[in-house]
């Protein structure tokens, strides 16, 4: 007979997550939920009125870790919106900052994921922070590359967290041949680092491949080699930077979008009936704790082409590169290779940068109140951002952001597995839960049927 | 390198009323020209994550974080805090598994100072824009005493703002560390 376990709240991210969990007797995941309890927040209802400059800095700061991918993604849709295209060296430096950004983010990442993983042949689970070798060269890599991803960021963008130097039409600044010199050289040092890091990673996640088991919370438990497997589909717009509505040939498209509520999605009304006070850290939830995941989640579940999607960088290689390694490992895996894209990436926008061309469009319309959108390719995946404007101010602005895409997704790749690899899975995700708590959902007719679940 | 001597770093968020107070100080610091030694940060939420977190003791030597802190004053009223008067969890980055704090691990190579505003009025998780009448008028202060921290001399621009009517004259106004 079925039981649920409940881990709340599921570490090593950024927000607020839990996991409901219907497992059967041996602890195997039969139907698993995963799901944001983050409060939900109105965004997209303070942004009315705002203008076309500010809402894009508003956006900014729902969230602490993606700052960056909410700049261009908002920028971009209020220019998708008034059809202003930008000046090309503009664009340049604003693919730079993404993919500077996206080296911090992965190396980041790193550091979460390894206390999930082995020192490859032994039977050591790896923690960053030991001052041991082959650790803590491997610490100190990362710290290195995050710095240089932070500090190109900074040169690019104007500001490593909160970026100043993007505007709609463009940027305020362009960057001098100078800063131009020291982005390549840093990018130069990070390739070294991030080739180096990537073959590190590679081997981790081989190793873990092989292995039959991995020990959570003092067990031992088996890894199925089907671990996160799931049949949803991908969705990616680019393969490294954005798109937008001003393409020729647009990768994203709205009219495949749509929204079911968290109520006909997620598991109903439950309780507690298996508890393991040994799990890390602190033990599940005790038997007799109330669940209703329909209840409790603060996101809206978004389809394309009527399914749930993941997005990410393994949906990115596979949109655009013809990876085929499914699961969470396969995951991890894009991701590492990620790291030399991006620096690969940043020498191209580099080398065709030119710092005395112009980075404002001239003039900048205002708007008619068409609709535009963007699909920035942030780390964690599609962060879609859509606009009306009209004589400068913001009519409609919504924020589809990666992690509520993923949430239903991943939620369908816990089925098979032991219950106690379940945040395995969801790291996996590199979720990000803060911005994902939005609770618009929109119908098939595009209304909006629900616009706040928790007042 | 990403950071230099000393870092003054706006903490919070501009979408819950006065919990926007650092990165407004932050960003009216970032309009004075400063010494190339210090570093005037808008962190947003992303201090322990993108700052705290990367900064290394063998370059930077001073750490100045300016936030929101309920201390039971009068709003408005700002005052100094040491690392050890902060409660746990105070700047746990967010992806912390082991409950480790940055700022416990720099506290004892790098100087740090945080100066903490007493809010009228923080919304989260409700959205509201716009600090309140009395948070808005600590900025000038706040701004004084970080160049005073820094050994900073603005001259007569910066003290003058006292007399300029923007803010209101309270009584209680207490810039160091009394508390």
């Amino acid at each position: 007979m079925s039981k649920i376990v409940e881990i709340s709240p599921t570490t090593r991210h950024e927000g607020h997550s839990k996991l409901v969990l219907k497992v059967d007797d041996a602890g195997i995941i039969e139907r698993g939920d995963w799901l944001s309890i983050t409060p939900v927040r109105g965004v997209e209802k303070l942004a009315i009125g705002k203008t076309m400059d500010q809402v894009p800095k508003i956006a900014s700061r729902v969230c602490g870790i993606c700052p960056i991918a909410h700049t261009l993604a908002g920028i971009e849709s209020m220019e998708g919106s008034i059809r202003c295209e930008i000046p090309r060296d503009a664009k340049l430096l604003r693919i730079v900052l993404q993919c500077a950004n996206r080296l911090h983010s992965i190396a980041l990442h790193n550091i979460l994921i390894l206390p999930d993983f082995y020192i490859p042949g032994t039977d050591t689970k790896i923690n960053p922070f030991t001052p041991e070798e082959p650790v803590r060269s491997v610490a100190k890599r990362i710290q290195r590359l995050r710095e240089i991803g932070q500090t190109i960021g900074e040169i690019a963008g104007g500001e490593a967290v909160h970026p100043s130097n993007p505007r709609v039409g463009g940027l305020y600044k362009a960057c001098t041949p100078h800063a131009k010199a020291k982005m390549y050289d840093l990018a130069k040092e990070g390739l070294v680092l991030a080739h180096e890091q990537m073959e590190f990673m590679l081997a981790v996640l081989n190793n873990m491949k092989k292995r039959d088991w991995t020990e959570v919370g003092g067990k031992q438990i088996p890894l199925p080699k089907t671990l996160g497997y799931h049949n949803q589909g991908y969705m990616a717009a680019h393969p490294m930077y954005a798109s937008s509505n001003l393409d020729d040939n647009p990768g994203w498209d709205p009219q495949r979008w749509t929204d079911v509520r968290p109520w006909d999605w997620y598991m109903g009304e439950g309780e507690v009936s298996l508890a393991d006070p040994s799990y890390p850290i602190g033990g599940t939830s005790p038997v007799g704790t109330k669940v209703n995941p329909q209840m409790e989640a603060c996101t809206g579940v978004p389809l394309y082409d009527g399914a749930p999607v993941e997005v990410g960088p393994r949906a990115r290689l596979v949109k655009f590169k013809n990876f085929d390694e499914k699961g969470t490992w396969g995951q991890h895996i894009a991701r590492q290779l990620e790291y030399t894209d991006n620096l690969y990436t940043i020498f191209n926008a580099l080398d065709e940068y030119n710092p005395s061309g112009k980075v404002l469009a001239d003039p900048i319309p205002q708007g008619d109140g068409s609709m535009g959108w963007a699909a920035n390719e942030a780390p964690r995946g599609t962060d879609v951002h859509l606009a009306k404007v009209k004589d400068g101010r913001v009519l409609y602005y919504e924020m589809l952001v990666p992690t509520t895409w993923n949430f239903p997704t991943c939620s369908r790749a816990l089925t098979g597995a032991p219950w106690q690899v379940a945040e395995m899975v969801v790291r996996a995700y590199d979720p990000c839960v803060s911005c994902a708590t939005h609770m618009i959902v929109i119908d098939e007719d595009k209304r909006i049927v629900a616009q706040k679940l928790i007042q | 390198m990403l950071f230099p001597e000393i870092v003054v770093a706006g903490c919070g968020n501009p979408l819950f009323a006065d919990d926007g107070f650092g990165p407004a100080v932050a960003e009216e610091l970032g309009r004075l020209e400063l010494p190339d030694t210090i570093k005037i940060v808008d962190a947003g939420l992303g201090g322990p994550h993108f700052i705290f977190t990367l900064i290394n003791p063998e370059q930077t030597k001073r750490l100045i974080i300016i936030d929101i802190a309920d201390f039971g004053a009068q709003p408005g009223e700002i005052r100094d805090f040491r690392v050890e008067d902060l409660p746990a969890g105070s700047y746990r980055d967010i992806h912390s598994w082991d409950l480790t704090e940055p700022l416990q691990r720099l506290k004892d190579s790098v100087d740090i100072t945080v100066i903490g505003c007493q809010p009228r009025r923080v919304t989260a998780p409700e959205f509201e824009l716009g600090l309140t009448d009395e948070v808005q008028e600590a900025i000038p202060r706040t701004v004084r005493h970080v160049l005073e921290l820094l050994g900073v001399d603005y001259g007569m621009a910066i003290k003058n703002l006292r007399n300029e009517g923007q803010q209101r004259e309270t009584g209680r106004e207490t810039c160091s560390g009394e508390g």
